[in-house]
């Protein structure tokens, strides 16, 4: 069964929140700040099952040596939270690879 | 008959629903067959609204539903935003369905409706609807009105 983001985190207690109920424009800022390496993805792109909804340019940091990336996670009436979390070195070369700069 | 897809955000400003209603009747009026997407909270205010179904016959989950959208899956994309996370979902939407799209904007606060229309703009070609409302949605439904007039008018 392929990674599916909203099950891990209903599941999970291995992801730290670096940022909640925000706006999409402060979780850029955060990302960028606590991420060693940042790529941009299209809006809607599928990342760990999930689309990620955004506004362009669309952050994913990524922390290399922790093995974690830093993704933003946007709910109607939550807003937008920037979530730290440990993935692969196979998700991470996939993410990579959606990478549009 | 051409789809219509109805954006519409966290149901806290009490505008929002009348106008998910009312925008729908308008649509459906002018020859669109209308589905609303939205979180399970503002569903089921819609829901309650209008228990018989007359004006909104197709409601989607927001979340799960853009899992499958496609490019070309509707003729006209509308949102209705009012928070900075409508934004976000506006504009992720209108990259997948790459189609005619229209912003609707309200909030009480005047540099929210200016930051918000800023970001639709820089990131979309919707056309963009903006009033400073939030109870009463009389200022937004008459701009709502000319520019479905203006709609049905180039169709």
């Amino acid at each position: 069964m392929s990674f599916c983001l909203d099950t891990y985190l209903q599941q999970s207690e291995d992801y730290e929140i670096l940022l909640a109920q925000s706006t999409f424009k402060k979780a850029r800022e955060i990302i960028k700040k606590r991420a060693k390496e940042v790529i941009h993805v299209k809006p809607g792109e599928k990342i760990l099952g999930v689309r990620i909804i955004g506004v362009p340019p669309v952050p994913i940091g990524i922390n290399k040596d922790k093995g974690t990336i830093i993704l933003t996670y946007t709910k109607p009436c939550n807003g937008t939270a920037a979530i730290e979390l440990p993935v692969s070195e196979e998700d991470i070369k996939q993410i990579k690879a959606l990478n549009i700069d | 008959m051409k789809k219509a897809l109805l954006l519409i955000g966290c149901p806290e400003a009490p505008a929002q629903t009348p106008m998910t209603i009312y925008t729908a009747y308008k649509l459906r009026q002018i020859g669109y067959d209308v589905t609303i997407s939205s979180n399970p909270a503002a569903s089921k205010l819609i829901k309650v609204s209008d228990p018989e179904k007359n004006y909104i016959q197709k409601m989607v989950n927001i979340d799960s539903f853009i899992d499958n959208l496609e490019e070309n899956d509707f003729d006209l994309l509308v949102g209705i935003i009012h928070k900075d996370a409508a934004v976000s979902f506006f504009v992720t939407y209108y990259h997948l369905l790459n189609t005619k799209s229209m912003a609707i904007i309200f909030q009480r606060d005047q540099d929210l409706v200016d930051d918000f229309v800023e970001q639709v703009k820089e990131n979309t070609d919707a056309e963009i609807i903006s009033a400073k409302a939030y109870h009463n949605p009389t200022p937004v439904r008459v701009k709502v009105d000319k520019a479905l007039k203006q709609l049905e008018g180039e169709e």
